[in-house]
């Protein structure tokens, strides 16, 4: 490092001025918590050796600083949250528990919003959604577990998403990209129709229930090609079929469109290298009301809507109606507590109703080569769902593709559903799961 | 390793049933689980809980300063009556308001209002102690029986709200129990109070009307097709 930036660095720890407004999607999910809610994601990486806990507490004390926007706590203003440093000790890494995802309380935790967990050779970071989105989080996990690698005395270079902790941050990774490509000449209008519920018994506050899928993403590939698709269209298809069948069983005389919120990573198709949020939802949809459709056929829609919205435009126009909300100088100025309220039940009556259920897709996971020999797999939970329906997140690292499942509900039927379509189209599906035994 | 026989999935070794369907795993080679640690941890976490400790800090510096003040006032300028400790008194209210909300988390609901009600009872008789010379029998007529049936029944709610399923319906049902109840307890306080026989008057036209709301409410949450389409023209 030259003297330059030995300056630069001393410069921006000594600024103590530094706070960050939320980012556009940042902005939603402080105001959905509740005591028992909040929006956390879990990102986990299994290693091939047992995790040692002093190493890993040392590893994170000398990466967190490299993050800004991850080392902060939330802040309410009169009209709008921020972030600012906190300086108070900590995180702590901690040993692992049964019901990850658990709600963040902004004051509990030293007021940091991100939790590090180990448990025999896993190692998994749970951050809350206001500091970024699963690519931040990545970088996060990444770089701790590189950090930790070289404690134990391995040498890994820095590349794709495991950062030089010696350097500055760059400004670009703590930007609000958003509003940088948030300028579409017209704002279309946001889908708003109720789609079908997931209903089932609620679990007692403080539970979680994982399910686990790992499988080969060679088989996985070869079966989506089958029906050609990509990967993400294959899933999304099965997920449908899961919850198409569920609905069918369980209200058969009231059928509703069957809807799943898919984040889309926007760095894909506007180039940023923010940490922060910078992602938006898409709706791959069937409505069973025109008619019984085949798997085949819920293929090919999906495939379509895939190749229609998510691209550079559709995209610029849905950030561009998101941001104008923030853009409007009328908004801007009432209080806090009035957009607190006026969001909150914008959420719970239009948004949460406009899908029936989550899922994302980490695509296939990049690590730098000499990081490669210590890391069996990586797994993604896109967290607590805010009503009771069931949240999907895929993630694949070299062969091994994880589908892990998320739910607040009992019942299991749509993983089952899920799963036994994947074994019924010949891929060999290993299950792993935290659930309670029940006898 | 074990497949489930229903669902067609390989099961991780630990699992002694499908985390889909909870078909048992049957393993003629392995009748007994392998014992040794699953996937997950089996301690589940708690969120840490937190302390409102700095809210708690000023709320009593700015509650003790305020009586401290007051009652200096009260003893060295404003000397003619000793209207510092009705300030003190209300201090000391707040404070048990604001105790179990703020310092205090972990106190029972039941003792936390309780504790309200003794401290409004206790502010009366300061207040009669200060104020009347010759009777305090206002206190002991009216003022005291009254926060003693508001707190009864304030206890009385947060219990039912408690035990049985709350909704806005049943809220509603044991709010209007309970007003026409006060009214009588008041009116028949009052009329003791002011030597009047013992006849209620104006608080029989409220229980009158309670009773109209409770039989619907009760008619209402009875049948599932009224709640229902209550439930839809008047959600919000």
């Amino acid at each position: 490092m030259s003297i330059s930036d030995k300056k630069k660095t001393a410069s921006f720890k000594n600024k103590r001025e530094v706070w960050y407004k939320l980012d556009l999607s940042a902005i939603v999910y402080p105001t959905l918590q509740r005591k028992d809610f909040s929006s956390v994601y879990r990102l986990s990486a299994l290693m091939k050796e047992e995790i040692e806990p002093v190493l890993l507490q040392k590893a994170l004390d000398m990466t967190l600083p490299r993050f800004p926007t991850y080392k902060v706590a939330i802040r309410k203003g009169l009209f709008w949250r921020y972030l600012e440093p906190n300086n108070r000790p900590g995180p702590f890494v901690t040993p692992d528990i049964k019901n990850p995802c658990m709600p963040m309380p902004f004051k509990a935790n030293n007021r940091y919003l991100l939790r590090v967990y180990y448990y025999g050779r896993r190692i998994s970071l749970e951050a809350h959604h206001c500091l970024g989105d699963g690519t931040g989080g990545m970088c996060v996990l990444q770089t701790l577990i590189a950090v930790y690698l070289k404690l134990q005395g391995h040498s890994v270079t820095p590349s794709g998403f495991v950062l030089d902790i010696d350097e500055m941050p760059d400004p670009e990774e703590l930007e609000d990209a958003y509003m940088r490509y948030a300028n579409a000449r017209v704002r279309p209008p946001r889908p708003g129709e109720k789609t079908y519920r997931v209903s089932g018994t609620k679990e007692p506050f403080y539970t979680l229930n994982i399910i686990d899928g790992i499988m080969s993403v060679k088989e996985v590939m070869a079966v989506a090609r089958k029906y050609d698709a990509t990967l993400t269209e294959y899933i999304n298809a099965v997920l449908l079929y899961a919850l198409l069948q569920k609905q069918e069983n369980d209200a058969p005389y009231k059928i509703r469109p069957v809807k799943i919120a898919m984040p889309v990573n926007l760095r894909r198709f506007f180039p940023s290298r923010t940490l922060r949020n910078f992602i938006t939802m898409v709706y791959p949809s069937i409505d069973p009301r025109l008619g019984d459709y085949t798997f085949e056929e819920i293929v090919e829609q999906v495939h379509h809507y895939m190749k229609y919205y998510i691209s550079e435009k559709f995209l610029r126009g849905d950030i561009t109606t998101n941001a104008a909300t923030q853009r409007n100088p009328v908004i801007r100025v009432v209080p806090l507590f009035i957009k607190d309220f006026v969001v909150r039940t914008f959420y719970t009556k239009v948004q949460d109703k406009n899908s029936s259920a989550g899922l994302t897709n980490m695509g296939a996971l990049k690590v730098p080569e000499d990081m490669k020999p210590y890391i069996e797999r990586f797994d993604i939970y896109m967290g607590q769902p805010f009503s009771s329906r069931t949240n999907c997140a895929i993630i694949s690292f070299e062969d091994i593709l994880t589908i892990n499942f998320a739910s607040s509900i009992v019942e299991t039927d749509v993983e089952c559903n899920f799963f036994r379509k994947l074994v019924q189209d010949g891929i060999h599906v290993k299950v792993e799961s935290n659930r309670e035994i029940r006898y | 390793m074990s497949y489930c026989v229903n669902c067609g999935v390989e099961l991780e070794a630990s699992l002694k049933e499908c985390p889909l369907c909870n078909t048992p795993v049957i393993n003629p080679k392995q009748p007994y689980p392998i014992a040794g640690s699953g996937p997950y941890p089996s301690s589940k976490g708690q969120v840490e809980v937190v302390k409102r400790k700095d809210l708690g800090i000023l709320l009593s510096v700015v509650l003790s300063a305020t009586s401290i003040t007051c009652f200096l006032l009260n003893l060295f300028v404003f000397k003619n009556s000793l209207w510092s400790f009705l300030v003190i008194g209300i201090c000391i209210c707040l404070f048990f308001f604001a105790f179990p909300a703020v310092i205090y988390t972990k106190t029972p609901v039941y003792a936390a209002l309780l504790a309200d009600g003794v401290a409004v009872g206790l502010y009366l008789y300061l207040i009669t102690f200060l104020t009347t010379t010759a009777t305090a029998r206002w206190f002991w007529q009216l003022g005291l029986p009254i926060v003693i049936s508001v707190t009864a029944l304030i206890e009385l709610f947060t219990l039912l709200a408690h035990k049985f399923p709350f909704s806005v319906l049943t809220g509603s049902l044991y709010f209007f129990i309970e007003v026409p109840v006060f009214c009588v307890t008041l009116e028949l306080l009052i009329k003791r109070f002011c030597h009047v026989p013992y006849r209620i008057t104006w608080s029989a036209v409220v229980l009158t009307v309670c009773v109209i709301i409770d039989i619907t409410l009760i008619t209402i949450i009875a049948k599932k097709r009224l709640r229902n389409e209550v439930r839809r023209r008047l959600h919000f």
